[in-house]
């Protein structure tokens, strides 16, 4: 079986060079640091040819004023989700051309459904690697404040006042966002966290952070990172990547401090970073090659094997350490799974009542 | 009494001062040669961060690329600032002579973000409009530095320029030498130390800039700034401190041969100057 798809992808990609000919062998991609294995990109060029350019990028914001103002000079380029759903309909990126990449089907049916709501159709885009907005935890000091046999997989450790009120001597974060904390509010609250409705923003989201409000420590989107590997806080809502880190780090210190990341069992915001081309891309081809040759199985295990974060197909499961693939932070049961919602993007209005509201929660007023 | 204690106490001062200078950048060499992978915890010595720091392409090539950047700009940004400080200083009087200076400067206390972002836009609009400059890469780069480390050797250079002695220009022109040779063999080896002090400030201000870069930086043409600061997303690695120090130690060996340099010059003047006067 993996013969026969190796054979295919090799055709697929023989009949795609005897189009590509016209163009120069050269594909320029822009990601994210340290967020591909190591040998991808000698492997795409072993097989066909193609010379890639890679250049790596810090912040989101350095890509969209990048890709707004035109003519990056860029093939490939890698923005988180909500990002990347707001440069669609600046006009940035290009409709991706199915046919050629085949390996199109190799991707999660259910999670491209999702990521419809942020590219309508999937037109433009890919889902590259993803991850959970969730809880890092303290292991020992959250269950010497809440006790030995406290089921941990919940949101009651950050929404519920009585918990966090018993935490908040130890240290409380969240990240500094309202577009993924108050989503994660309302889903707690029984709500729909994509919803578009300002009142409950203004309302019950609000309500339920302000009477948190007094044990969080600070709101901070990566100081929580080093804080919990050195035990200097004990809950944080944060992105698992991030929080994983936090675990390493703690490790490598040999601290004594053990750290968990939590997929709570309410369900948990889900953010993708996605594979785009953008629309005045020298070399489409290449790049579409590229997006084909990165769903293959066995070349999507590789990049999760090395970065630890879980990807969008499927059929690579099997290929990827058992380590990786049964870690339930990165790799959320089926149950956790349905739950997970995606970030919705906010109309300017929207945008507006939600920061307003953050910064009286932030402010405490 | 009272000297001997001031003296006590500027003595201090001097080594807090330098403490405070230069102990971070010890501790940083120092963590060059730790073991473990985390930055702030000892775990033994070892000095595999510079074998890792070798085998990294990427931060070889933004090394390569930022020194080949930073070498470049500082040189245009010499002749560009000299000659905008000659004209600040010399030339008297002409209409927006002010407006002049001052925009000369301006980009001295220009945010970093609003210079990128309007050079970027710059470079768009030239490429729609003429078709140049086509990529955004290390030229465009080149051109950013040397635009904004320009007016950081033009306040340098003018300085010099103010508190030269005109007379002996002015000496050199009685004597028969017309304005070239004026102005080679004697203004520019009086300027020559605020010269290259302005080289270097110019060299150091574009190593260092990561805001400009990554506004109007293009495919293939990552600086060292825009791989450290992308890479801290997931740690900053000991790599960097074992590229760091590597950095200051050459830092340090050109520093020392200038200064030698210098001072041999000098040794020979002084000699010149004392055979011309036992030959009067």
């Amino acid at each position: 079986m993996k013969a026969i798809k190796s054979l295919v992808a090799a055709t697929a990609i023989a009949v795609s060079a005897g189009a590509i000919a016209a163009e120069e062998k050269v594909l320029n991609v822009y990601n994210w640091s340290d967020y591909i294995a190591e040998d991808t990109l000698a492997l795409f060029t072993k097989e066909t040819g193609i010379k890639v350019v890679y250049d790596v990028f810090d912040s989101n914001d350095v890509l969209e004023a990048k890709m707004l103002s035109g003519k990056t000079g860029y093939d490939i380029v890698v923005p988180s989700s909500t990002f990347l759903a707001r440069q669609i309909t600046a006009g940035v990126f290009q409709p991706l051309d199915r046919a050629k990449i085949p390996n199109y089907k190799e991707l999660d049916k259910a999670m491209m459904a999702k990521l419809a709501s942020l590219d309508p159709n999937n037109a433009h885009s890919i889902p590259y690697l993803w991850g959970t907005t969730g809880i890092g935890i303290n292991v020992a000091k959250v269950k010497e404040r809440l006790g030995e046999d406290y089921e941990l997989n919940t949101w009651d450790l950050v929404f519920n006042p009585e918990v966090v009120a018993k935490l908040a001597d130890c240290g409380v974060t969240l990240l500094d966002s309202w577009d993924e904390v108050m989503p994660a509010a309302l889903n707690y609250l029984g709500e729909d966290p994509t919803t578009l409705d300002a009142k409950l923003f203004k309302g019950a989201a609000k309500d339920a952070l302000m009477a948190i409000r007094p044990s969080i420590r600070y709101f901070h989107s990566s100081q929580y990172i080093n804080d919990l590997a050195n035990g200097d806080v004990c809950v944080s809502v944060g992105w698992s990547g991030d929080i994983l880190q936090a675990m390493d780090r703690a490790d490598e210190a040999e601290n004594g401090v053990e750290i968990q990341y939590i997929i709570p069992k309410e369900g948990a915001g889900l953010w993708f970073d996605m594979l785009a081309i953008p629309s005045d891309a020298d070399h489409p081809e290449n790049a579409h090659a590229f997006l084909n040759f990165l769903m293959r199985p066995d070349i999507m295990a590789g990049i999760s094997n090395y970065v630890w974060y879980p990807n969008a197909v499927p059929a690579s499961k099997a290929l990827i350490d058992e380590e990786i693939v049964s870690d339930p932070a990165i790799y959320p049961t089926a149950e956790v799974e349905a739950k997970l919602y995606t970030f919705n993007v906010y109309p300017p209005k929207l945008d507006r009542t939600g920061s307003r509201a953050w910064t009286s929660i932030k402010t405490g007023k | 009494m009272i000297n001997k204690q001031s003296g006590f106490v500027s003595r201090s001062m001097l080594v807090l001062g330098f403490l405070f200078l230069y102990l971070p950048i010890f501790v940083l060499m120092f963590y060059s040669f730790n073991e473990s992978k985390l930055v702030t915890v000892w775990a033994g010595f070892s000095t595999k961060w510079y074998f890792e720091l070798f085998k990294d392409e990427q931060m070889m090539n933004a090394v390569g690329m930022s020194l080949k950047i930073a070498f470049f700009s500082a040189s245009a940004a010499v002749v560009l600032g000299t000659m905008a400080a000659i004209i600040m200083v010399r030339h008297r009087n002409f209409r927006g002579k002010t407006l002049f200076t001052g925009m000369i400067t301006a980009p001295l206390v220009m945010p970093e973000v609003i210079t990128g972002l309007s050079l970027l836009l710059l470079f768009v609009t030239l490429a729609q409009a003429f078709g140049w400059p086509e990529k955004r890469g290390m030229l465009t780069i080149w051109i950013a530095h040397s635009t904004f480390c320009m007016a950081y050797v033009a306040v340098v250079v003018s300085s010099r320029l103010k508190e030269m002695d005109r007379s002996l220009e002015e000496a050199a022109m009685d004597l028969g030498a017309n304005r070239l040779q004026v102005f080679t063999s004697i203004t520019l080896p009086i300027i020559s130390p605020a010269l290259f002090s302005g080289w270097l400030l110019a060299f150091t201000l574009s190593l260092d800039d990561l805001v400009i870069a990554s506004f109007v930086s293009g495919p293939g043409s990552t600086t060292l700034p825009m791989v450290v600061f992308s890479s801290v997303r997931l740690g900053v690695s000991p790599k960097i401190n074992a590229l760091a120090t590597l950095m200051v130690l050459a830092v340090s060996l050109a520093a020392f041969i200038g200064w030698w340099f210098m001072r041999r010059q000098e040794q020979r003047r002084q000699l010149e100057m004392q055979a011309a006067f036992d030959n009067k």
